[in-house]
Formats: structure tokens, sequence, C-alpha cells
């Protein structure tokens, strides 16, 4: 009898712990990329080279691991977009090619990538989306999303 | 005979620009979707959406990459790139088709013109017929598309856990390319 009487406050508990831990993992926000580390360091040039050359090579390597293959890309910023709605994209690459790395700013860090300067250099921590072609005939882009900017040059 | 080429080289390249005038495009186009589950709403976004659309045609392109759409909560975006839509196979969406009365928006006047997209739809690589009514504003020489339609999960073989309709927000804003 006293065994009961201690059992069943106890299982309670338990389950009501369960589900408070079960409603916290299904609630988990989206985390900002900011402490994040980086799975891979690379140039713009080099990321952008290991999707032309073989897309389908480097679509398995950076999109088939895991759910957050995150990356830091250097290079030189050649354009600085900020869309109707104030969200931030900063693309980098150089001038001789229309293929480039676009880099969709979360918004933690907007007024850091106002604040960038047009050829400048830079290093981008993002989650990479993968690769657009060229079939729309406006250039081929590797995506990063969630940015964060690391280092200003 | 050299001359010609060069005739032929400057035609060439005429064209090539005067055509480029009548596209429009935009790479950081929104695309949202949203549904629910027996639990939850399920509501993700996408900013990175390209489109470019040929103003004398109607031809209407749009592509994105599922592994942009943002999610509130984590384990939906994982869930929804590892289970539903398995983004590391399928990385890809497209759209692909035209407006098909193309030829009652007046583009070089502002004003709101309600448009009918008529196409096909890839998602984890199904393609289906879609067509839908929208709108496109005209406002000094930029266009903004805005449609809501519908899609049946089932239709794309999306092995999903929620309600079979997903409605689909379009929400992009295109300059002239140059």
């Amino acid at each position: 009898m006293k065994k009961k009487r201690i059992l069943l406050p106890a299982v309670l508990i338990l389950i009501a712990a369960a589900v408070f831990v079960g409603y916290k993992i299904y609630n988990k926000p989206v985390k900002s990329l900011t402490s994040s580390t980086a799975d891979l360091k690379i140039t713009a040039t080099d990321l952008i080279k290991k999707f032309e050359t073989n897309e389908a090579v480097a679509n398995k390597e950076f999109l088939g691991k895991k759910t957050d293959f995150i990356i830091t890309v250097s290079g030189a910023v050649k354009e600085i977009i900020k869309d109707e709605r104030g969200a931030y994209t900063v693309v980098l690459g150089g001038n001789s090619t229309r293929s480039s790395v676009r880099c969709s700013i979360d918004s933690l860090h907007n007024q850091q990538a106002a604040s960038l300067k047009t050829g400048s250099n830079v290093s981008i921590k993002g989650a990479i989306t993968g690769f657009m072609m060229n079939d729309l005939g406006i250039g081929s882009d590797v995506v990063l999303n969630r940015c964060v900017i690391e280092v200003k040059n | 005979m050299k001359k010609i080429l060069l005739f032929i080289a400057f035609i060439v390249i005429a064209n090539i620009t005067l055509s480029g005038q009548d596209k429009y495009f935009t790479k950081t186009g929104r695309v949202s979707l949203a549904g629910k589950s027996t639990l939850s709403k399920i509501n993700a976004e996408n900013k990175a959406v390209a489109v470019v659309l040929d103003t004398k045609t109607g031809i209407l392109q749009f592509s994105l990459l599922t592994k942009g759409f943002e999610f509130k909560k984590a384990l939906m975006q994982e869930h929804f790139n590892e289970k539903y839509i398995e983004s590391d196979k399928f990385p890809k969406s497209e759209f692909k088709g035209e407006l098909i009365n193309n030829a009652l928006v007046k583009y070089a006047t502002d004003g709101v013109y309600p448009v009918t997209a008529k196409g096909k739809l890839s998602i984890h690589g199904e393609t289906k017929d879609v067509e839908t009514t929208g709108t496109i504003t005209v406002n000094n020489d930029k266009l903004t598309l805005n449609a809501t339609f519908y899609i049946l999960i089932p239709d794309y073989k999306i092995n999903a856990q929620m309600n079979d309709k997903v409605a689909i927000t379009v929400d992009c804003s295109l300059d002239r390319l140059q």
C-alpha cells in the first residue's frame, strides 16, 4: 500500500517531465548560426568551381550529410542587396564571372551587412542550400542561408 | 567578308540586348507554404527564389532550393528536408509556364493587373500541371507578382503526416534584366 502511494506520484511526475521535454524538443526554434562552428572553410571561387564541375557530387557532399551543412566562405563583396522588406543578401564573387555565392543574411546581422563595402574581402558563415544553375539565363549561384558576417576587412 | 561578319555580330548582339529588355527577374523572391498537421500549423518561407518573366511572351519561370525554406521550429525544418521533400535527392523545385492573359497587362502603365498563370510545377521529383490566378502590380518599371494556390501533398508523392492541402503563396518583386 505504501509503495503504491509513492509509485503513483512518481509515475505522474515522470510523465509530466517527459511531456515537458517532448514539448520543448518539438518547439525548439531554429537557432542562429552565430556560435556554430563551420563544417568547411572555402573561398567563393573554389565553392563555385565545385558545383560547376559536378553538381551531383557537390550536392551529395553539401546537402546529403546533415540538415545544416555550415560553411564559411571568403571572397570579395560583389553586391549588397536590400529587398523591399529589409532583408539583406550579400553577393560574393569576382567581377569577371556571372557566377557567385549569394548569402541571405540572418536579420540579427543586418547592420553588419549594411556596413560592408563592395570590393572588400569578407568571410561569411551560413547554411548551404544548394546551387542554382544558369538555366534561367540570369547567372548561376551557390546559395547560403541564415548567414552571419564573420570577418570584415 | 570581315565587314559582313562584324555586321552579323552587331545584329546578333543588338538583338540580345533588345530582347533582354523585355525580361524581368529577381533572385530574392519569396515563396511561402502553409499547412496543418494534427498537432500544429506549419509555416515556412523561402527568400531566395529566382524568377524570370518575359513580358513579351508571358513565359514565366520560378526556381527555388528546397533547403532554403525557413521554419520557426528546428524539428519541422529537419523533417521537411530529410523525410518529406528529401532535399538531398531533390534540391530544387521549379515552375515553368506562362501567363495565359499576358496581352492584357500593360507593362508600361502603373497599375494592378489580374493574371492567370498555367504551367508545370515540379516538387520532390514529381511534375504536375497547375493553374492559378494572381496579380501583377506594375510600379515604376518594377513588377510585383502575387498569387496563392493550393497543392495536394499526395500528387507529389510526399509522405508527410499532415493534411493533404498546402497553400503556396508567391510574393516576388522583379526588376528589368539589363
